[in-house]
């Protein structure tokens, strides 16, 4: 397991420093100046230019790649050019909204998800699996943000049970964070448990239609415990790396919830720099997310690991 | 039936339960009318916050007016009045304030002529958007405790104008010198920042300033939300979870049968500008000027978007540099294709950069022009930072964006004179700087007036720039928690309301 996880990290370091190097260049490639964002309306080219000296704008691009790199190593991602504020400052403050809201749409993606593909695989081609594929495909192609909408409408307007504005500190009001996470881990969920649901489906479906299943019908054992004991159990694997992949799929949906419920993560305070063209922000942003992704999709290869010994190197 | 299935077979309705409870036991928030004026808490929201509260950053006026107040308020006539300053003197030198002697910032920092030395000197030195209305201002000198006076490099009769705009809040000269200010903002309004009952990046709240100098308000505090989304915006508005918002028109039709009220104001000014008409400009002849100004139906452009108004020129009557005298050009394709006939025929094929917001009304006003005969104008749409420092820079030979000069004097010297930053081919004819010359000599006296009257005339005339259009702000607000609402003093200044008249609903 040691040898897995080392693998791993080994591999994340040559991962994140192409990566930053990638979107470095991007944004010193994209035409303006980030100066023009800070000045606004007001811009002039000799505003523009005053700026940028101040902002150390104009210096050579390896030269800023460089001190870049020195001061990510040491945990200093530089500091934003609107606020003036460290960038890692920003997002841990940002990270715990996020880290809520990512784990309200993973429960429900995971719920719903394992939910729908047992419902469909232990009777697959029956009504009810084709009802519980209708249902997955649906939640799989429709826009996070419009659900989002939706719910808020319903839920919030007509309703009155649960708030628009809805991101509450656990610290501040432990039951309103609850309730302040419901819609939007809803909304969020809803497209990660599509591929959940199939992984799920499928390997149900196959692990259901086995022979040591039949024997142990035909021993007895009860088709609750066969469906949990057994089944689920020989299905989880898939279920893990679809997991993985939905996590990340839906930190990039994230972004759009937020929006929606005027949640203050990450992912509201990436889009406002990348539209205001804050790119010492995007810069360790971009890398922050990246550790993100590797460390939790590490979680889920040791957690596969654990499950399936045969996945771990020799 | 196995204790263990009975167990999990309970959990799952009770879960569900559980959470519906969880929303049906406190709801959406309905509105608070019981609350007594000194306690009430008016919930707005203008969308995002802030991410810099400094000084001369830019900020919407309905964000930096809840902590900030400015040396001069503008008055109804639009004179500057008294505020933070009581009386002020303006020469072709300098200007010169008397400061209030019972103000205190909200750190209890002592408001006076140090405190404006330094905010003044931080909008101009940093990397602010709001430098360039300042640089007239050559040095600030401390004449006593409270007399501070601004010298001025060259003459700005606008100045004391300037003071009563966003360009220059005033903040805790402590909280800039420690760079607190950036993000905790430290003003002198009735209303100081409680980071205790902020949740970062989703509510700010401002609660009641025991020491303001002032009259108190009739909400005692204010809470700000950032809810960006439109729809959301609405939604929050109809479940009483925020009393006002601005909002697009769109949701308008949301609040039916609802208790939320709107109302609209002129908020938004821009027209088109031509650049290159120096020697050899593509747009150096006045008739091409004319012709293009001429085939463009602004009244057209305001039906396909569905909002705004034409107007003839920059400056609304009542204000100063309105000359009703200035008929614009109203569309008249034939009067156009004659004065391009006139111009020559020129054959042009130019580009121009439009921004998302402002590229459906670029494209139409150019689809227009190009009836002209040879001449076409592509148009380029850039994400706004990189169109703010572009469209205007001198690459183009002509754009179009908000302009929101308050005053002739600001305006003639942000576009129309040869050093002014947004005229980059530095041409400026004779009769033009004559008028202006005079009118700047002429100062704040009873003949500016006319003087300037006549400038706005002459830049009319010569087609410097044309097609105006207003916009409009839109307010939503809900009756059942706030009443006095109405469009705000401060002209032209979007998402803002007038917080100090409104009280908590009957």
């Amino acid at each position: 397991m040691l040898k897995l996880i080392l693998s791993r990290l080994a591999l994340a370091v040559p991962q994140l420093l192409l990566l930053s190097f990638f979107v470095f260049l991007l944004t010193y490639m994209v035409p303006g100046s980030p100066a023009a964002a800070v000045l606004g309306e007001a811009a002039t080219p000799e505003s523009i230019a005053r700026v940028e000296t101040q902002l150390g704008l104009d210096r050579p691009f390896f030269e800023r790649l460089t001190e870049w790199y020195v001061g990510a190593f040491q945990g200093d991602f530089g500091n934003s050019y609107v606020s003036s504020r460290p960038v890692s400052e920003l997002f841990l403050e940002r990270l715990p909204a996020t880290i809520s809201l990512m784990l309200g749409g993973i429960i429900v993606a995971v719920l719903l998800g394992m939910a729908l593909g047992l419902i469909g695989g232990t009777k697959a081609g029956s009504v009810r699996d084709r009802i519980a594929t209708a249902i997955s495909s649906f939640s799989m192609s429709v826009p996070e943000f419009w659900v989002g909408i939706v719910l808020v409408l319903m839920f919030a307007v007509q309703l009155r049970l649960f708030p628009v504005v809805s991101y509450v500190p656990f610290d501040v009001d432990p039951f309103g964070w609850v309730r302040g996470l419901v819609l939007p881990s809803i909304a969020l969920g809803i497209g990660g448990a599509a591929l959940i649901a199939r992984q799920t489906r499928t390997a149900m479906a196959e692990t259901m239609s086995a022979r040591y299943i039949d024997s142990l019908t035909a021993a007895g054992v009860s088709r609750n415990k066969l469906i949990f004991g057994y089944g689920l159990k020989n299905a989880m694997v898939p279920v893990l790396s679809a997991t993985g992949i939905t996590i990340s799929i839906m930190l990039g949906a994230s972004f759009a919830i937020e929006k929606v419920f005027a949640f203050p993560g990450i992912g509201s305070l990436m889009l406002r720099s990348v539209t205001g063209k804050d790119f010492a922000v995007v810069q360790g942003g971009v890398l922050l997310i990246a550790v993100m992704i590797i460390a939790v999709n590490l979680i889920l290869d040791v957690s596969y690991g654990l499950i399936n010994p045969r996945s771990r190197p020799q | 039936m196995p204790r263990k299935s009975v167990f999990f077979r309970s959990m799952v309705p009770l879960s569900i339960a559980g959470v519906l409870l969880a929303g049906c036991s406190t709801g959406g928030e309905s509105p608070d009318t019981s609350q007594t004026a000194t306690d009430a808490t008016l919930r707005v929201n203008f969308g995002q916050f802030p991410e810099n509260w400094s000084p001369g950053q830019e900020m919407e006026g309905g964000l930096l007016r809840v902590p900030y107040e400015t040396l001069l308020a503008p008055g109804s006539d639009g004179e500057p009045q008294p505020f933070l300053a009581t009386d002020y003197e303006l020469t072709n030198e300098s200007l010169t304030l008397t400061l209030r002697d019972d103000v205190t910032f909200h750190d209890g920092e002592p408001f006076n002529a140090e405190a404006v030395k330094a905010n003044v000197e931080f909008v101009q030195s940093g990397a602010t958007a709001y430098a360039g209305p300042l640089q007239d201002i050559s040095s600030v000198e401390v004449v006593d405790e409270y007399t501070v006076r601004l010298n001025l490099a060259s003459p700005n009769p606008s100045i004391a104008n300037t003071l009563t705009s966003r360009v220059l809040p005033i903040a805790s000269p402590a909280a800039i010198a420690d760079g607190s200010v950036a993000q905790t903002p430290v003003g002198t309004s009735p209303w100081a920042y409680d980071d205790s009952a902020s949740v970062m990046g989703s509510r700010m709240a401002f609660t009641a300033f025991e020491d303001y100098w002032g009259e108190t308000p009739g909400f005692a505090n204010i809470e700000l939300y950032a809810i960006e989304e439109a729809e959301s915006a609405a939604a929050a508005l109809v479940s009483g979870e925020i009393d006002i918002s601005d909002v697009e028109v769109t949701a308008l039709p949301r609040f039916e049968g609802s208790s939320v009220e709107t109302l609209q104001y002129p908020a938004i000014r821009n027209n088109l500008f031509f650049f290159d008409r120096g020697e050899g400009g593509t747009f150096e002849s006045v008739e091409l000027r004319q012709a293009v100004c001429t085939a463009i139906n602004v009244p057209q452009m305001i039906d396909v978007e569905g909002e705004g108004e034409a107007a003839t020129q920059h400056f609304a009557e009542g204000e100063l540099g309105y000359n009703s005298e200035i008929t614009g050009y109203p569309f008249d394709l034939d009067e156009a294709q004659s004065l391009y006939t006139e111009a020559g025929s020129p054959s042009v094929s130019v580009e121009m950069v439009a921004a998302p917001y402002n590229s459906q009304q670029i494209e139409i006003y150019m689809t227009q022009a190009s009836e002209l005969g040879d001449f076409t104008v592509s148009v380029q749409t850039l994400p706004p930072p990189q169109y703010n420092g572009e469209w205007n820079s001198g690459r183009y030979p002509l754009g179009l964006s908000s302009n929101d000069e308050s005053t002739p004097f600001e305006w003639y010297s942000a576009w129309f004179s040869a050093e002014a930053p947004g005229n980059p081919s530095g041409v400026e004819s004779d009769e033009l700087k004559a008028a202006a010359d005079a009118a700047i000599a002429a100062g704040d006296s009873d003949e500016a007036e006319d003087l300037w009257a006549d400038v706005t005339k002459i830049i009319a005339d010569e087609a410097l720039t044309c097609a105006h259009l207003r916009g409009v702000e839109t307010i939503a607000w809900n009756s059942s928690a706030v009443s006095g609402v109405s469009a705000p003093d401060e002209l032209w200044e979007p998402k803002l309301v007038n917080y100090r008249e409104l009280t908590p609903a009957e």
